[in-house]
């Protein structure tokens, strides 16, 4: 069951699926819902299936129509589309979708282009982050950079992680965050051993980037006191 | 009928409150022969998308034994600055006066404390699981803030802290999983009494900057998460070698006290959850529950009634203790226990059902269930906060008419006596203060309360009583707040408004209520004795409220608000909450904790499924749950809380099979397939815990799930009455809803 909702057409929620359980390990396993579609269902619920039906209460068990009549049920085809009602029986939930083509048919996301801001960003962040950390997470890249050449990482990923790095670029963290969990929950089995390290990058190079923008405001401040100091004059 | 219902529908939208009875019998006597209790639901932690917290502390009554909060029910003279307190009619100054049923957040001076999560991990697992749960386990570090702690305990034939360092060099402490230990010893091993040493080779002690520092065993998530991601992904299965006929020795009863031991000795009194995941029973140590001899299984239902369950009594009593003393710590304790035989949760249940704590049953940690379940945990609410909160105590006060008799629901008794308190008891009961530990915004207690007016005492015309619900929790923003809720209900003479009373009866609630008094009881009492007590409530009410002629049953009728009460009670005494047979004690342990916390209307659906149906003859309608509704030109979705069920009517099944569904002129055929899929579908995205989804057709094994919970009006015994022969779909010799 895939589905691509209508309307969702954010570039970063490219994927929203439905994979159906593990019907070995466990009987009736229900469908596994991807991290979009379950962000996705955190608005307020609906409850739309909520209603009964009163029991008679003269005691006679209700006779049902369509079955008076003995012999074989009738084995035609179901009634054709022209046929049928005005409005076909939907239920009361979002429309199904056709096969997700939520992407143009693009090249594959190019492991440069992801792995080379990654270090950028990590060697922005050496002066102001612990050395450990720095090597922790220089570590973490390197094993995405093997797995990645040595074709271990799937599509998906590989497209989300490009997006990520976009996000990371334009200093959009929520939206990298998001990605990155988003990641971490789909493909868990993939990605567990290095993206805990592009996680912490993320996260240092926001609070770098916090701690410069205050210096910034810091020393603008100051060169604005500086000039509204009365009695100073500028030099002719 | 239809004013009151939109009425109680909207009192239940803005303030969390489902009352059995909306219009009030003003005397004891009247109130006892109502049969139904008065009684409400109350969700104290609704969401309000409406009403954002009000940054000011509650207005109290200044009368040291009411201290009621100032609400829209009080007389205010604003010239004078003066209220009236409507419980107690003190009179007191105000500044600034709330008029809503508000939520208040209290900023505390000081630093908040952050979340704090202890993982408690069983090793006893087969590989596969074991990953499985390795990289759930590391995914949900990136689920949750930055600034929790987290900590890890695993345990299997040993135990094993985990000191959590960013040096590199993982260190634990390990204990042996035979010997219990009080916490004080506990304490001492881990090096908790005295911070600045620990047992090991010293360190230069950390200075302490912060007042609520981290301990080496739980630490900030932003700063252990790579250490603790390599940490998790090394650990192996328990090295202790399992022979052929045995089971592995799982020392559940020690860990859990070691973890219950290390929160109380270093964060006792803030938000924390103790998280153990189980993959089998424990067979070693203080709180076992089975041997380790794979020949004697783990008890059945058949042998607690034989009285033939060796560890039950000893192992239930040690995890009560350990229970107990969580909740006085103001931590919880969740159950994810994900194996094909039963792994304890009947000893284990009242570390989730008194801490507020969640329990999750499984199959295997490798499954979609476990792993959806345990993401929806972390689930943000609109806001972009967690939805779970901690450390909730509810206080109750009532107008003096009324006594609080007791609740039901995840809390413990915090003991506190008044003027409010009834000496009947129903639930837990002798205090008008519970404490809920871990609870959400669909954690629902059922509050019981008690008309104490005499016969002959007058209430004054139009005089109304009065409930007050304070909740102060903390919020997953580590914020405190206050939550008050304050409602009012006309009394009523039964002898000269019994049709008021009647129309205002809120059958779903009072199910509900009556339900959980039900299992309540069956928690302590005889299968058969709870049917029959249910059996005789409804008797009785039938014979108060029903409109029959003697000697003719055929002219019995209910009015509109009592017409689905009946139905409730047959299917309620068919449910999993009181019938155990074709249970587990673990299933029914489950089942009932569920049961015991959920809102009003999942409650319902777990007393009475939802059956819709789908057809060409029209758009989706709900039906009655009866083997009448099983038609072969049907598809079928029963939701029973537990379980998503679709059915495909024998005709319907037929032409699925012959491929109708592809053939673009039949395109209706398809969209008809695909309709009950999407409402499915709505509720599995949101649902917690995640229901088992079962799609199956007429004659499908899997069918029985709906055959056995449909009201067999159609059985061997009758059905020659109506010559249908063939339309023979439920066997069963269970008693029918019309006998």
């Amino acid at each position: 069951m895939t589905r691509c909702p209508a309307g969702q057409a954010e570039v970063e929620m490219a994927e929203l699926y439905v994979k159906p359980g593990n019907k070995e390990r466990g009987w009736n396993d229900p469908p596994q819902f991807s991290y979009g579609l379950q962000t996705q269902a955190g608005g307020p619920r609906r409850s739309l299936l909520t209603k009964r039906v009163a029991a008679p209460q003269d005691g006679s068990p209700r006779v049902p129509a369509s079955e008076t009549s003995p012999g074989p049920p009738p084995m035609g085809p179901p009634p054709p589309s022209s046929k049928a009602p005005r409005s076909p029986p939907v239920g009361s939930g979002p429309a199904s979708g056709v096969e997700p083509t939520s992407f143009p048919v693009e090249s594959e996301a190019v492991m440069e282009d992801v792995l080379r801001p990654l270090e950028q960003a990590l060697e922005d962040c050496r002066g102001h982050t612990r050395k450990q950390v720095c090597d922790d997470i220089s570590r973490r890249l390197a094993l995405l950079q093997e797995q990645w050449a040595g074709g271990k990482l799937s599509i998906p990923v590989k497209k989300r992680m490009a997006l990520l790095v976009q996000e990371l670029s334009s200093h959009r963290w929520d939206a990298a965050d998001d990605i990155h969990r988003s990641l971490m929950v789909d493909h868990v089995t993939e990605v567990s051993q290095w993206m805990v390290g592009v996680k912490r990058l993320i996260a240092e190079k926001r609070s770098l980037f916090s701690e410069e923008a205050a210096n910034e405001e810091k020393s603008a401040a100051t060169a604005e006191k500086n000039h509204t100091i009365p009695g100073f004059q500028q030099a002719p | 009928m239809a004013t009151y219902l939109e009425f109680i529908q909207q009192n239940e939208e803005r303030d969390g409150v489902r009352f059995s009875w909306n219009v009030w019998p003003s005397s004891r006597l009247e109130a006892t022969r109502m049969v139904v209790p008065l009684a409400c639901l109350l969700t104290p932690l609704k969401e309000r998308p409406d009403l954002p917290p009000v940054q000011y502390e509650p207005v109290l009554c200044s009368r040291p034994t009411c201290k009621a909060v100032l609400n829209p029910l009080c007389q205010v003279d604003y010239r004078a600055k003066l209220w009236a307190c409507n419980f107690c009619f003190q009179r007191n100054q105000v500044c600034e006066l709330f008029l809503k049923n508000v939520e208040f957040v209290f900023t505390r001076r000081g630093a908040q404390s952050p979340l704090i999560f202890l993982y408690v991990v069983d090793t006893c697992l087969e590989e596969d699981d074991l990953q499985a749960l390795k990289e759930s386990l590391q995914m949900s570090l990136s689920l949750l803030p930055p600034d929790a702690l987290v900590g890890l305990i695993t345990f299997g034939r040993m135990v094993q802290v985990h000191e959590l360092s960013c040096e590199g060099i993982s260190k634990s402490y390990v204990f042996r999983g035979t010997k219990d230990l009080t916490a004080k010893q506990i304490q001492d091993m881990l090096g908790l009494t005295k911070p600045a040493m620990p047992m090991q080779q010293a360190r230069p002690a950390q200075p302490q900057e912060h007042p609520f520092a981290s301990s080496r065993f739980l630490q900030p998530v932003h700063k252990i998460d790579m250490n603790l991601t390599d940490l998790l992904g090394e650990l192996q299965r328990d090295p202790w070698p399992v022979t052929q006929g045995k089971r592995p020795l799982r020392s559940t009863g020690v860990a859990l006290s070691i973890a219950v031991g290390l929160l109380e000795g270093t964060f006792p009194n803030t938000g924390a959850r103790i998280m153990l995941f189980t993959g089998g029973p424990p067979t070693q140590g203080p709180g076992m529950v089975v041997g380790d001899e794979l020949k004697i299984p783990i008890r059945s239902w058949h042998d607690i009634e034989k009285d033939n369950a060796r560890f039950m009594k000893k192992a239930t009593k040690h995890y009560e203790m350990l229970a107990n003393r969580t909740a006085a710590n103001g931590h919880c304790i969740d159950i994810y226990a994900c194996a094909l035989d039963q792994t304890g949760l009947l000893e284990m249940k009242c570390c989730a059902n008194l801490t507020g704590g969640y329990m999750v049953m499984g199959d295997s940690f490798n499954t979609s269930l476990f792993k959806q379940t345990f993401q929806r945990i972390f689930t943000k609410d609109f806001n972009g906060d967690f939805r779970m909160a901690f450390g909730a105590t509810l206080d109750v006060k009532t107008s003096r008419e009324l006594k609080i008799a007791g609740a039901i629901g995840p809390c413990v008794s915090l003991n506190v006596k008044g003027p409010c308190v009834s000496e009947n008891e129903l639930g837990v009961g002798g205090t008008s203060q519970w404490k809920i530990c871990g609870l959400d915004p669909t954690s629902t207690l059922g509050i019981y309360f008690e008309v104490v007016n005499q016969h002959n005492t007058p209430i004054p015309q139009g005089g109304r009583g009065a409930i007050q619900f304070v909740t102060h929790y903390q919020h997953s923003s580590t914020q405190r707040r206050i939550r008050v809720t304050t409602i009012a209900r006309n009394w009523a003479d039964v002898q000269s408004q019994l049709r008021h009373i009647e129309a205002a009866f809120d059958q779903e609630a009072a199910a509900v209520l009556m339900a959980r008094l039900g299992v309540f009881r069956a928690e302590s009492e005889e299968g058969p004795d709870v049917l029959r007590w249910l059996d005789r409530q409804l008797i009785r009410l039938c014979q108060k409220f029903g409109q029959y002629n003697k000697e003719d049953p055929t002219s019995f009728r209910l009015s509109d608000s009592f017409s689905l009460y009946p139905q409730f009670m047959f299917h309620l005494r068919r449910s999993p909450f009181l019938q155990v047979f074709n249970n587990s004690p673990d299933e029914s342990s489950y089942y009932r904790h569920h049961f015991a916390r959920q809102d009003l209307t999942q409650s319902l659906i777990m007393i009475q499924p939802i059956l819709y149906s789908y057809s060409f003859h029209g758009p989706p309608e709900p039906v009655l749950l009866d083997s009448s509704s099983i038609l072969a030109d049907r598809i079928l979705l029963m939701d029973t809380f537990f379980q998503i069920v679709i059915y495909l009517g024998e005709t319907i099944a037929q032409w699925r099979k012959a491929g109708y569904q592809d053939m673009p002129e039949y395109e209706n055929f398809k969209h008809l397939l695909q309709a009950p899929l999407d409402d499915a579908q709505e509720i599995l995205q949101a649902r917690f815990p995640m229901p088992r989804y079962i799609n199956t057709e007429h004659g499908g094994s899997q069918a029985r799930f709906l055959l056995s919970k449909v009201n067999p009006s159609q059985t061997h015994n009758n059905l020659y009455a109506w010559g249908q022969v063939r339309n023979l779909q439920v066997f069963g010799e269970d008693a029918k809803l019309t006998e």
